[in-house]
């Protein structure tokens, strides 16, 4: 029952929350100077074929109009064409205002789902990178309040959070693949392409993890329920396993929540330095050629995605700490 | 001693090291037999809890054995290996400690965490076993529906019930030994005194022995068979309970028997000024009830709100020149009455009037009027006062707060104040933290006296300090008050120092007041079975004149967010019938002011139920 309240109570919540991120974003890309339909039609193009196309789309409406179109669209799960991209693969614009083909513009959710599986794929494997990392250095450091373990952490976040992501791909790009050959770099051809972009933004995020598992988990070993539990007779790794991990593990996890999220919606750096075929490279890509549906289509998307990942972790938190339920 | 359970021979514990490290423990000795129960007391610093600690090996450093033995059924527990004291303490020895409610991990249901603790202990155990003996000691110590309680998370169960698990988690393994510190402490006198009542018949089921630990002479005189007294770490005395209390033999004891206040003995109350017939109220409290909205847990935060009632139909004068207290345990309504009659909240219902005007009839001027003639002194005499004012400041600050007084007058106002509370003016300069605890509170009288209130009002001012102090303020508040002719509104929990300064007094129950009476009736003829209950459970070495196990039922307070449609007393009244739960009875006279509200005052003859002294 309340699993049920819960997720119509979050759920309701989520679509008021991506309906008001398509509101702004919708708004604001209408009121900033420049007009997509020049760049779609061409410099070259006449004025009133420039207005009719704009007539045609419906760009001239007032924008309360074209966003309830526009609303109504992705409430049937169509989320538009893009301006500038053909289903084709090819460039359309420049001159070509009197292109028949233009009519074959590409869909913006098959855009979006065909780039979406390889940033999923690059932030699961950020993640696991991370984790691997972070997970034994910060449970040791936490352990060992203090002491060498303890220092070590501090150490490790403190240097990694330090090396900007753009300086550390094109290095490790330079070492890994130019010089030693061992794993590609630039563009995707297979799976081994994920691993160099991943370990870079695997190094950007494990700081954030490495610090909040030590301070979580040497907080939880001062807590009295632990010191008690070794009073009642109970071994030190169970303490340890059972109790104290598993009470750090909420903060750890909402982090891991915040995280994912961003890793999802704004990789654009790394994904540019390595040309990695995932959202933030369409989405540098749409905002250079004021790509409006395909920004629109982006923003709504990575905004329900931050909606559902928050719900399972919420979820996740409430399974493991009951009293995150009141 | 071949038959001692527990043989603690010379323990002497220092802090750190070297042969100059101070002592905390000096050459403590003593046996424990079977089934025996051992009382231990001591002021705060005795080195009690030390002792408890170190009978079960859980001395961390700095603290360390110097010398001595702690020999447990043959064995000493100081030279066991690691693996050894953990078995042996799960198993043979149960510690159930002061802080019930951090002792159990927050995220695991609280029967799965004691299942987890008997087969850390007994290695082989199954799940479904552990868990039928686990229930069925829930049941033993009278936690209802315990199968249910059995999957609840500890946040789920309040303080008293939380220290009857951590007794079911001691007790899981069959122990010899329970060594309880300070069980009691926590928790309200009436919860305390259920818990007490437990032991001891928990010792003569299971054949336990017990060694208790407390601060509280009568707690320990309640359970023990023998008793030691600590001060400074050295065992001053060591007798049988009754011997103890009856023929001291050391000064300590004599001093924590001396301190100990009186209900019923000494019946000069010379402190004790009762209203005057003719005399007018200052302060009238008419029907006042405060509610809370709690967020609803229904869909989309819509369905019934959840309400939690606070106070509830509250009704009293206070008259001029009189000592007027109010006294109830935890969750009784105290905190929100105290926020009301300060008009820091107005009531949902009825009124307050000060000296015949509304206190929130004026608007903001009007309470601020207010508030000038009425003062409020707080419990606490740290955190009351800010760190990095000098005194002088503080004192000083509500006739800047209210504008009265130039700054040179402001200087010799609260001089003249400082030496009317007996504080040095050389004190005028200094920081806070240069006072004791009942310096501080002379202070926080100091600052409500400045204003020159009619009524000041007490809230758990003594609650504090010691026996000692408390005595010297109280005397300075009766000095005050013929000189001034301040009235008091004294709040507690605390009804001994109810008994020692209140003319009248009010009990509060879940948010009613359901005995309002002067002095004498209600500590000798009290009209609501729980008034009966607290002196039943108030701690005393005094013949009682009213005994728990007459007056309590097991349970605790229902909570004041579902209050059940009857009396809210009824689940713990001994004396309930049908009635109690169907109407809630209503405060009637009991002749002159005072009243009680009871059902069973309809037919008076089966009231009072004393003890034959």
């Amino acid at each position: 029952m309340f699993i049920v309240n819960f997720l119509i109570r979050r759920l309701a919540q989520g679509v008021v929350i991506i309906f008001l991120v398509s509101f702004l974003i919708f708004t604001l890309l209408r009121v900033i100077p420049g007009d997509p339909v020049r760049l779609m039609a061409g410099g070259m193009a006449p004025d009133h074929v420039i207005d009719q196309i704009a007539e045609d789309m419906g760009l001239r409406d007032p924008i309360p109009v074209q966003f309830v179109r526009y609303m109504g669209g992705v409430l049937q799960g169509d989320l538009g064409q893009s301006f500038i991209r053909p289903a084709s693969g090819a460039a359309v614009g420049g001159a070509s205002f009197d292109d028949n083909t233009r009519s074959e513009r590409a869909e913006v959710f098959d855009l979006i789902a065909d780039t979406a599986p390889f940033t999923l794929q690059l932030a699961l494997l950020a993640m696991a990178f991370a984790l691997i990392v972070a997970l034994p250095v910060g449970i040791y450091g936490g352990l060992r309040p203090g002491k060498w373990p303890d220092r070590l952490a501090l150490y490790m976040g403190s240097l990694f959070i330090s090396l900007p992501n753009f300086w550390l791909g094109i290095v490790l790009a330079l070492v890994l693949s130019v010089n030693l050959g061992w794993l590609p770099a630039i563009g995707y051809q297979g799976f081994a392409y994920t691993i160099l972009p991943a370990i870079v933004l695997a190094v950007e995020i494990a700081p954030f993890l490495i610090r909040s598992l030590t301070v979580s988990v040497a907080q939880n070993m001062r807590e009295n329920y632990i010191s008690v539990a070794a009073i009642r007779g109970i071994g030190h790794r169970r303490i340890v396993m059972a109790h104290a991990l598993k009470n750090a593990s909420v903060p750890l996890l909402n982090l891991l929540g915040v995280q994912f999220s961003m890793l999802l919606g704004g990789v654009l750096v790394v994904e540019f330095i390595f040309d990695y075929p995932g959202l933030g490279l369409l989405t540098i890509n749409a905002v250079l050629q004021r790509d409006f549906p395909l920004i629109q289509g982006i923003a709504i998307v990575t905004s329900a995605a931050f909606v559902v990942i928050n719900i399972i972790v919420d979820l996740a938190a409430t399974t493991i700490d009951p009293r995150l339920e009141y | 001693m071949g038959t001692s359970l527990l043989d603690v021979s010379n323990l002497t514990v220092a802090v750190g090291e070297g042969a100059s490290a101070p002592r905390v423990l000096t050459d403590i000795s003593f046996t424990l037999e079977p089934r025996g129960i051992l009382g231990v007391i001591g002021g705060s610093g005795a080195g009690k809890s030390v002792l408890a600690k170190a009978i079960i090996n859980w001395l961390e450093s700095p603290l360390r054995v110097v010398s001595g033995k702690v020999i447990f059924e043959g064995r000493d527990i100081l030279t066991m290996s690691d693996r050894e004291t953990r078995l042996l303490r799960g198993k043979a020895i149960g510690y159930v400690g002061g802080n019930p409610s951090g002792a159990l991990d927050p995220t695991m249901t609280v029967g799965s965490q004691i299942v987890e603790k008997l087969q850390a202990v007994e290695p082989g155990t199954s799940y479904r076993k552990a868990q039928e003996r686990v229930v069925a000691l829930l049941d033993a110590v009278r936690i209802p529906s315990s199968d249910q309680r059995f999957n609840e998370y500890p946040f789920q169960y309040s303080g008293g019930m939380m220290q009857r698990a951590m007794i079911v988690d001691a007790l899981v393994s069959n122990p010899r030994l329970i060594v309880a510190d300070s069980i009691t402490q926590p928790l309200d006198v009436t919860v305390g005194a259920q818990i007490l009542k437990l032991l001891r018949e928990l010792r003569d089921e299971f054949d336990t022995s017990i060694l208790f630990v407390s601060n509280s002479l009568p707690t320990v005189a309640d359970v023990s068979d023998r008793i030691i007294v600590l001060d400074c770490g050295i065992a001053v005395e060591q007798q049988p309970t009754a011997d103890l209390i009856a023929s001291p033999r050391s000064a300590k004891t004599r001093q924590l028997i001396d301190e100990l206040p009186t209900l019923w003995a000494h019946d000069d109350r010379s402190r004790l000024k009762p209203a005057s017939e003719n005399a007018r109220p200052i302060m009238s409290v008419r029907d006042v009830s405060r509610n809370y909205a709690l967020a609803s847990r229904g869909l989309l935060n819509f369905g019934p709100k959840r309400i939690l009632q606070a106070v509830r139909h509250v009704d009293f004068d206070i008259y001029e020149g009189e000592n007027f207290g109010i006294v109830g345990e935890s969750g009784c309504g105290k905190s929100t009455l105290t926020r009301l009659l300060t008009a820091l909240e107005p009531p949902d219902t009825g009124q307050i009037t000060f000296e015949g005007k509304d206190i929130f009839g004026r608007g903001k001027e009007g309470t601020r009027a207010f508030r000038r003639r009425m003062q409020l002194v707080l419990q606490d005499p740290y955190n009351s006062l800010p760190p990095r004012n000098s005194i002088g400041t503080i004192i000083g600050e509500p006739l800047v707060i209210h504008g009265i007084a130039s700054r040179n007058e402001r200087r010799s106002r609260v001089l003249e104040v400082m030496a009317e509370v007996g504080l040095p003016a050389s004190l005028y300069e200094e920081l806070p933290m240069v006072l004791t605890a009942g310096q501080r509170q002379r202070v926080n009288v100091a600052r409500a006296l400045i204003l020159e209130p009619r009524l000041m009002l007490m809230d758990e001012t003594l609650s504090a300090l010691g026996q000692t102090e408390q005595g010297q303020l109280l005397d300075l508040l009766e000095k005050l008050q013929a000189q001034h002719g301040v009235t008091y509104l004294y709040i507690s929990h605390d009804i001994a120092m109810v008994r020692r300064v209140c003319a009248r007094v009010a009990v509060m129950y879940l948010g009613e007041v359901v005995e309002l009476a002067e002095n004498k009736t209600l500590f000798f003829n009290p009209g609501h079975p729980y008034s009966r209950a607290l002196l039943s459970a108030a701690p005393t070495l005094e013949t009682r004149r009213y005994r728990s196990e007459d007056c309590l039922l097991d349970g605790e307070p229902p909570s004041p967010i579902d209050l059940p449609s009857g009396c809210a007393f009824a689940s713990r009244c001994p004396q309930a019938f049908d009635r109690c739960l169907i109407e809630n009875p209503r405060l009637q006279s009991r002749g002159g002011l005072n009243r009680a509200a009871c059902h069973l005052l309809d037919s008076e003859n089966t009231v009072p139920k004393e003890v034959s002294a």
